[in-house]
């Protein structure tokens, strides 16, 4: 039988020549979009490493003509007063790269013949604790490791499995980025552009190493506030924070809202893109019933001729379900060979298993739709009465 | 071979019930040849259908080949179909879509016969009509009478015991309406397969063993 079907499709070819590139074009366009949508997913469930819940970040603007010491003060003072607040349970400071802020620095250092490249954050020694980071090894640099022979860094999981993979542990190790530094801690991931964002080798530094003469202080703030009170610290944190730095100058945002904001940028093009998807696939689904509609109806004699020769009400559902899975095959095939391309010549920048997994849902997708819509008029073809329209004509 | 015990066939709308057929005896020995004449609308196709088993009588009792079959139905009535009965129409009824060797082996398709056998048999039939040397043409490249050749291999090839032919020379000329009925003859002289014919040419009625007229839905002769 599939031989024989295999034969008439392809005496068929021309007229169902719009039903392959149909099926074509929606096998290019939903590769791309599940290929695009298993690696975002892949990312998004990796995890942030941090917790972004009841916190806020805060910018303030020190004056400039504060010198190195009276600047430091103002630091100390700025964590321990709002510490002090009601409401809140923790509170850092950071240099310029704060959680879903969009910024990225970055350095790169021989270290006896080690590439390393990592990106850099610089924040105080309360910062692991008002993140909630999570370590693998080790702990959170400290006040005193500032007087020890070598600058003090953390550094994630990335870093260690991308650049030490076969070392047991890296703890007190002393490695070349920007001059000695000795790692004493590991944390697990810190995924801080957003939830979509790729885990690289990233570096905690010490403010020492952001502000080696102590005259450009730390300007930013994260604060923790204990559950369901980040809303009502606003205010007070506002009044003390321009009290304290002469300078009305001061940003407070929501993190879990930034975190929102930052996802957009995969978010928005994502929806739009399964929007599409769903309008094409409805499309398609419309136009093969309307095709197979058609096509019924212009070849009832056939189906009575089909009935009189012995076929049964299951062989005909079965010839039209298989007559159009045929030309989705064909249509599939070509969609395959061209998606496989982009794997194997490594057209993009994501890895190859979301390739081959969007191939995979691609073609179940298209293949369930064709049965689906393919079912019914089918199953009306077989139903028609051979007696009838064998003398139509 | 074909028993038919008091067959009624009506067909109802809302408001009219049309009686095409009434109270109809026949019987078909084995290895005839018969020929059933009768106006338009008389019941001819009607019959043909019900021996055929393509249409349920309303009253009534069908016997084919020995067997009763008139509550056959479903996927018990299509495999009798395909191995006891052919068919062959006034308008061929081939698929334009495949090719001439290839409509003849349809009935076997649905006998589960493995291609190579199929191929075989197929072109056995063909050669019996005369058209091996047509087998990988279309049917739009053939003429009537051969179209209508390449439908009784079509009809021959499953070996039936029955072979129904609703006017087979209905829509060619004389001539190969000749070339049709002595094919027939010959299948019906040489493998002894009966023939139930519907005809409105009186000319090749008389060729055929015996003839049955009908008139209103009912035998008048």
């Amino acid at each position: 039988m599939l031989s024989h079907l295999l034969k008439l499709m392809w005496n068929k070819r021309r007229a169902n020549g719009l039903i392959f590139l149909e099926i074509l074009l929606a096998f290019v366009v939903l590769f791309g979009v599940y290929a695009f949508g298993f690696y975002n997913l892949d990312r998004y469930s990796s995890p942030l490493g941090f917790s972004y819940a009841n916190s806020l970040g805060v910018r303030v603007d020190i004056a400039d003509d504060l010198d190195s010491l009276a600047s430091i003060e103002l630091q100390r003072r700025m964590v321990r007063e709002v510490g002090a607040l009601p409401g809140v349970a923790s509170v850092s400071m950071l240099g310029p790269i704060n959680p879903f802020g969009g910024n990225t620095w970055r350095t790169g250092s021989d270290d006896n013949g080690f590439d390393l490249n990592t990106m850099m954050v610089f924040a105080d020694e309360h910062f692991a604790e008002t993140m909630e980071l999570k370590f693998r090894q080790g702990r959170w640099f400290t006040v005193a490791d500032g007087a020890g022979k070598y600058d003090p860094i953390v550094v994630n999981g990335k870093f260690i499995d991308q650049y030490y993979p076969d070392r047991e542990s890296m703890l007190d190790s002393v490695i070349q980025i920007n001059g000695e530094k000795k790692i004493v801690g590991v944390v697990e991931d810190y995924k801080y552009h957003s939830n979509f964002a790729e885990n690289m080798p990233l570096t905690f530094f010490t403010q020492q190493e952001y502000n080696p003469d102590g005259t450009d202080p730390f300007e930013q703030l994260v604060i923790r506030a204990e559950p369901g009170r980040t809303a009502e610290i606003e205010e007070p944190l506002y009044n003390l924070l321009t009290d304290l730095t002469k300078n009305t100058d001061v940003v407070i945002w929501n993190m879990a809202q930034d975190r929102i904001k930052a996802n957009r940028p995969v978010v928005i093009p994502l929806i739009i893109l399964i929007s599409i998807s769903a309008f094409l696939l409805i499309n398609i689904a419309l136009g093969l019933f309307g095709v197979l509609f058609t096509q019924i109806s212009h070849r009832r004699a056939e189906i009575g001729l089909r009935k009189a020769m012995g076929a049964t009400p299951v062989e005909i559902t079965t010839q039209f379900v298989l007559e159009i899975l045929i030309v989705t095959a064909a249509g599939l095939l070509l969609g395959t060979f061209f998606a496989v391309q982009v794997p194997l010549l490594e057209l993009l920048p994501i890895p190859d298993r979301f390739f081959y997994l969007g191939i995979v849902a691609a073609i179940v997708t298209i293949v369930l739709i064709v049965v689906l819509c393919a079912l019914i008029p089918s199953r009306q073809a077989a139903r028609l009465h051979p007696a009838l329209v064998l003398h139509e004509e | 071979m074909i028993e038919l015990q008091n067959i009624s066939k009506s067909y109802r709308t809302d408001t009219i019930e049309t009686l095409a057929l009434q109270h109809m005896n026949l019987s078909v020995p084995a290895g005839e040849f018969l020929s059933i004449m009768g106006p338009s609308g008389c019941g001819k196709s009607t019959l043909l259908n019900i021996m055929g088993l393509i249409d349920e009588p309303t009253e009534g009792r069908v016997a084919l080949a020995g067997k009763e079959v008139t509550n056959y139905n479903g996927s018990k009535v299509a495999r009798f179909r395909n191995e006891q009965l052919g068919f062959i129409f006034q308008s061929f009824h081939l698929i334009n879509d495949l090719s001439v060797v290839d409509n003849v082996e349809l009935p076997l398709l649905y006998r589960r016969v493995s291609g190579k056998e199929r191929r075989r048999l197929a072109l056995e039939a063909l050669e019996r009509v005369g058209l091996s040397n047509r087998a990988n043409h279309f049917p739009t490249q053939l003429s009537g009478g051969q179209k209508q050749r390449v439908a009784i291999a079509r009809a021959i090839v499953g070996r039936p015991n029955i072979i129904l032919a609703d006017e087979p020379t209905g829509n060619l000329d004389s001539h190969m309406g000749d070339e049709i009925m002595d094919i027939l003859t010959r299948l019906n002289q040489e493998l002894g397969t009966t023939i139930v014919m519907v005809t409105h040419d009186e000319r090749m009625a008389k060729k055929t063993h015996r003839l049955v007229r009908l008139s209103d839905g009912e035998r008048v002769s």
